[in-house]
């Protein structure tokens, strides 16, 4: 038998809360949950309007972010969640989608943009095995700074945006067609760092900017991390600091999340500076967009190219 | 400018790219479930009180875990988890669900074999847990975890903030053998949110109604139990209601877990109606606080402090208990999938027979595909 005293009841207070809380997300307009905020970014660029969720910051490693409860109820409300794909989410974003349980985001539905799906990515591998490091079979999955892949990125990305929105079609075709213009602009700017750029090399934390370097034509022969997703240790930096490699790096490159006690140690020890920058868009003016990070992170590799030739 | 036909020109190229990867995808490695093992296996100096780990060398919780989509509609899982308890091999069944992938209006139904909802550790996998054996009421009152066959419906209300609401239906016999097709059923909430970007909280409210605990025969199997022949993890206090609370907070330097993390997270447990045999008043209760240092990247340290006032049935009569557990540890990760644990625990008890302090080495390792955790 079960006793009456523990069914669940509601009070009238909490009925009329609810129902008052109902009416709320009615009126908002197009709801976006973005994973990274590089997605976040180009979402804003098509879709000014919408109410757009970002789950992380630059200052965060997307690897080991947790599915915690705001961001399922983020993913809840959404329309469409732009994420990366290609495993880079893959400790977290499962747990979101079902959690969420929304029926129009899920793997395979028209709700859930994957950016690594729409590019051909570098580094995939036929055969991992996890004494490699934390690789991801797909291909390296940090895509947004590649200058020729996140223009068919954003193309896929205006796609399923007017498929959701066919009466703001129009529209986002028109901003479309604008960041183009502007991307291609600054692209010819990367250009022309590059032919001043190319043929130097970095020491990096990680495949965090791996695509624009190789862009750029610069080399990466040195990374802090002894295997990809191990930070870096004692034994490792000391090869570093052994390698003929690193007499020739201009200077020692990480991003904002990641720990730089390595690239410190390795740069009292070798002089090289260090360079740190965001891996992605902030919220800040000059780094908010990709487009504009894209010219930060070039400007910075030329200052320091330019220090080198001058000192 | 850009041309009408430049942008056409792309839109195709990124079709093309779609369609690349959609074939790419069919492979038949694509179809293969994702596979997991995960080895625990540990090394305790002394036997303890209310303990599913027997001193020695000895094998925890390993488990091989197979979980796939099974259509755009549903998901499902099936973990086997193989345990050793004095030489005997055991292959317990502890998840084998269907999950649905998205119904309408936030609901979700998990069906099968499950792990309960109750409460803060219970649905999680044990090999995610901070130390090596759960808070002792957790031991007590439901087998370390509590997993059964049943039917659960969640519900993501509607509103600005995380509000889950859910029930669940089991047969009851993993917590008591008994005649009821419904023998234990749970209600369940949780709210959560973020205080800023670097904090953020849960807090829960579950019910666990257990219809079997009124059965009297199963008393003269549960004089045994506490001589550690109790394999099943049936649980040895049993009540009708059990009531539980449970709060974590989470902080990170600007959210990012990865530099370093703190973890707070309590429960309190009560459960009453013992049994024909128990007094109005009797009830078996306890907490824990814990509190977790993620303080670098391969390094975590802990401490947990936790009590349980338990009676225990003997025939007729029960024979009131106290256990108070402090625990402190230190863990080393290599990898996402490679733990190293050190830890120390002093209990103090009173009506226990092998209450003890022990120090114990614990390792888990994981390898093939690794799920994703929750909160």
């Amino acid at each position: 038998m079960v006793p009456m005293a523990i069914k669940p009841r509601l009070p009238g207070y909490a009925l009329g809360l609810i129902l008052c809380l109902l009416a709320l997300p009615a009126q908002a307009g197009l709801r976006v949950f973005a994973c990274e905020p590089e997605w976040a970014a180009l979402a804003r660029a098509l879709v000014p309007e919408a109410d757009i969720t970002t789950a992380t910051s630059y200052l965060q490693d997307p690897h080991y972010i947790e599915a915690r409860p705001s961001l399922i109820a983020a993913m809840s409300r959404a329309d469409i969640a732009l994420c990366t794909g290609a495993s880079l989410e893959g400790g977290w974003l499962p747990t979101l989608l079902q959690r969420a349980a929304n029926p129009v985001i899920q793997p395979g539905r028209e709700g859930l943009f994957l950016a690594a799906e729409q590019v051909e990515l570098h580094s995939a591998h036929d055969h991992v095995d996890r004494s490699m490091g934390d690789v991801h079979p797909e291909g390296n999955p940090h895509v947004h700074l590649a200058p020729d892949r996140v223009p068919v990125i954003m193309a896929a990305l205006v796609q399923r945006l007017q498929a959701l929105q066919p009466a703001s079609a129009a529209a986002i075709q028109t901003r479309y067609v604008r960041w183009r213009v502007r991307w291609n602009n600054l692209r010819s700017q990367w250009q022309a760092a590059a032919s001043q750029l190319e043929g130097r090399s970095v020491v990096v934390q990680h495949a965090s900017f791996a695509y624009l370097l190789r862009w750029l034509g610069i080399a990466m022969p040195l990374d802090l991390e002894p295997k990809p997703g191990l930070p870096p240790s004692a034994g490792h930096l000391n090869t570093l600091l052994g390698s003929p490699e690193l007499e020739r790096v201009s200077a020692i490159l990480i991003a904002s999340h990641q720990g730089n006690r390595g690239a410190q140690w390795l740069s009292e020890q070798s002089g090289k500076p260090v360079l740190t920058l965001p891996g992605t868009v902030t919220g800040e003016p000059g780094t908010d967009t990709l487009g504009d990070l894209i010219s930060r992170i070039v400007s910075a590799l030329l200052e320091t190219a330019g220090d080198q030739s001058g000192g | 400018m850009m041309t009408r036909k430049q942008d056409r020109r792309y839109a195709r190229l990124s079709l093309l790219g779609l369609s690349f990867t959609l074939a790419g995808a069919a492979g038949a490695a694509e179809m293969n479930p994702d596979v997991s093992v995960t080895l625990d296996g540990y090394y305790k100096q002394n036997e303890t009180a209310l303990s599913h780990r027997d001193e020695g060398f000895g094998l925890g919780h390993t488990e091989l875990s197979l979980s796939s989509p099974i259509d755009d509609m549903f998901s499902g899982r099936l973990t086997a988890v193989f345990e050793d308890h004095d030489g005997e091999n055991e292959v317990l069944i502890e998840e084998a669900y269907l999950q649905t992938n998205g119904l309408p209006a936030g609901l979700s139904v998990r069906a099968g074999r499950l792990l309960s909802q109750v409460g803060y550790l219970n649905s999680r996998h044990m090999h995610e847990d901070d130390f090596v054996e759960r808070p002792a009421v957790y031991r007590a009152m439901l087998g370390s975890h509590y997993y059964d066959d049943g039917v659960r419906l969640n519900a993501l209300l509607p509103v600005p903030f995380f509000w889950q609401v859910g029930v669940e239906a089991f047969s009851g016999d993993q917590l008591t053998e008994g005649e009821d097709d419904v023998g234990a059923y749970t209600v369940n909430t949780r709210l959560g949110g973020d205080l800023s970007e670097s904090q953020n909280w849960q807090f829960g409210l579950s019910y666990l109604g257990n219809r079997h605990a009124g059965d009297a025969h199963a008393e003269e199997e549960h004089e045994h139990e506490e001589e550690g022949h109790d394999h099943s993890h049936a649980t040895t206090y049993t009540g009708e209601n059990l009531y539980i609370a449970d709060a974590v907070w989470k902080w990170a330097p600007n959210g990012n877990n990865r530099a370093g993390q703190v973890t707070l997270s309590g429960e309190y447990f009560y459960q009453d109606d013992l049994g024909p045999h128990a007094n109005s008043g009797d009830s078996n209760d306890g907490w824990y606080v814990s509190a977790v240092y993620q303080f670098a990247p391969q390094w975590s340290a802990g401490a947990r402090y936790g009590e349980a006032d338990l009676l225990e049935a003997h025939g007729d009569h029960f024979h009131s208990q106290t256990l108070e557990e402090s625990e402190v540890m230190l863990a080393w990760s290599r990898s996402h999938f490679s733990t190293v644990r050190l830890q120390y625990t002093h209990q103090s008890a009173d009506g226990f027979e092998h209450a003890d302090n022990t120090v114990t080495v614990q390792y888990v390792m994981s390898f093939g595909a690794h799920g994703s955790h929750g909160y």
